[in-house]
C-alpha cells in the first residue's frame, strides 16, 4: 500500500492545485455587477438586453427554443427544449464573466458591464 | 499451470532450444526452432484470445459505468462534474494490456453510450475528452514516474479540458472556460478516488486474466 502514491504524484497534484487556484483567481477578479445580457446563438450575436428592466425573452433559432427571464438584475434560463436541461440548473447569474450555456441549442447568455466594449457589440 | 505461462517462459523455451541446437544437426535445429516458434505462436494466440474476451467484458463494464453515471448525475450547478467511473476500466486495461486495447475499449464505450444514452452530439465531447485523457495516461504511464493515482488524476483534469475545448468550439465562445477552475478541482478529487480504487482492484486482479 505504500507505493500507491509516488513522489511525482505529489508534484503533479501540487502543480494541478496551483493551476486550478490560479485559474480560479483569474476568473474571480473583476467580477462586478453586470449591466447587460448578451445572447449569442451558434457563435453569432442574437441580441443585447438591459438588466435594469425586468423582462422575459424567448430565443428562437431553427427548431430550438430557449426562454430566459431578467428580474432584479438577475438572468435565469427558465425553458429549453433541449435534451439535458443543464442550462436550467445553472440558476441565476448577475455578474460579469458569468454565463449560461445551452450546448445542444448552441445558446450562450453572457453578462457584460457597461463599458465601451458593449458599444461595439451593439 | 497453464494460466501462469507467460511471455517469459516462452522466451526461455526458445533460448534453451537454440543452445541445444548449436550442438546438434542443422536440420534438427531447424526443426526444433520451428516447433518452438509454433508453440510461441500458439501462446501468443492464446494471449490474444484472452485479451479479446477480457476487452469485450471491459467494454461492457465501461458502458455500464457510463450508464450508472447517466442515471445518477452529480448536480452542482456546473456541467461536467462527474466521477468518471468508466475510467476505472480504461486505466486497468491500459496497465494490464496496452494502449491499443485501452483505446479500443474506450472508443467502443464512447460510441455505444453516445448512441444509447447521450446522443451523437454529446458523443463528440465524450470522444475528445476520452481520447485526450487516454493519450495523457499512456504518456504518464510510459514515463514510469507516476502511480495509478497520479495517472488517473491527470486523466480526469485533461478529460474535462478536452470536453470544454469541443464545447467551446461548438458555441464558438471561449467564455466556457470559466467553468474550468472548478472542474480542475473536481477532476483532481475524482481522479484520486478512481486512482486509489483502480490500484486496489489491480492488486486483486489475477494476472492470468490477461496473459
Amino acid at each position: 500500500m505504500f507505493r500507491i502514491i509516488k513522489k511525482a504524484d505529489i508534484v503533479l497534484f501540487l502543480i494541478l492545485v496551483i493551476i486550478g487556484a490560479a485559474l480560479f483567481f483569474v476568473s474571480a477578479t473583476g467580477n462586478e455587477k453586470g449591466k447587460k445580457a448578451v445572447v449569442s446563438v451558434d457563435g453569432k450575436l442574437y441580441g443585447t438586453y438591459s438588466l435594469e428592466k425586468d423582462q422575459t425573452i424567448v430565443i428562437r433559432h431553427t427548431k430550438n427554443i430557449n426562454k430566459f427571464i431578467i428580474k432584479d438584475g438577475y438572468v435565469q434560463m427558465v425553458h429549453a427544449n433541449c435534451s439535458n436541461k443543464v442550462c436550467l440548473k445553472e440558476g441565476k447569474i448577475s455578474k460579469t464573466k458569468q454565463s449560461i450555456v445551452c450546448l445542444p441549442n448552441k445558446v450562450v447568455i453572457e453578462i457584460r458591464g457597461g463599458d465601451s466594449y458593449d458599444a461595439v457589440s451593439q | 499451470m497453464m494460466p501462469f505461462r507467460n511471455k517469459k517462459t516462452v522466451g526461455s523455451h526458445l533460448c534453451g532450444a537454440s543452445q541445444k541446437s548449436e550442438k546438434a544437426h542443422r536440420e534438427h535445429r531447424n526443426l526444433s526452432s520451428h516447433q518452438n516458434l509454433n508453440r510461441a505462436k500458439k501462446e501468443n494466440r492464446s494471449i490474444r484470445t484472452k485479451r479479446l474476451t477480457v476487452s469485450a467484458m471491459f467494454a461492457t463494464l465501461a458502458l455500464i459505468f457510463t450508464y450508472v453515471e447517466v442515471l445518477l448525475p452529480i448536480n452542482l450547478g456546473i456541467p461536467g462534474i462527474k466521477l468518471g467511473l468508466a475510467n476505472l476500466v480504461i486505466i486497468l486495461a491500459l496497465y494490464n494490456m496496452n494502449f491499443k486495447y485501452a483505446m479500443t475499449i474506450n472508443l467502443i464505450r464512447i460510441f455505444l453510450s453516445g448512441f444509447l444514452f447521450s446522443g451523437v452530439f454529446a458523443m463528440l465531447y465524450s470522444a475528445s475528452g476520452g481520447i485526450l485523457s487516454l493519450v495523457v495516461m499512456w504518456l504518464l504511464k510510459k514515463s514510469d514516474r507516476f502511480s495509478m493515482v497520479g495517472v488517473s488524476m491527470a486523466a480526469a483534469v485533461t478529460h474535462n479540458f478536452g470536453q470544454l475545448l469541443v464545447a467551446a468550439s461548438v458555441v464558438s465562445n471561449l467564455r466556457l472556460f470559466i467553468y474550468y477552475p472548478v472542474l480542475v478541482f473536481s477532476g483532481i478529487i475524482a481522479g484520486i478516488g478512481i486512482g486509489v480504487i483502480a490500484y486496489i482492484i489491480n492488486d486483486k486482479l489475477p494476472g492470468h486474466l490477461f496473459n
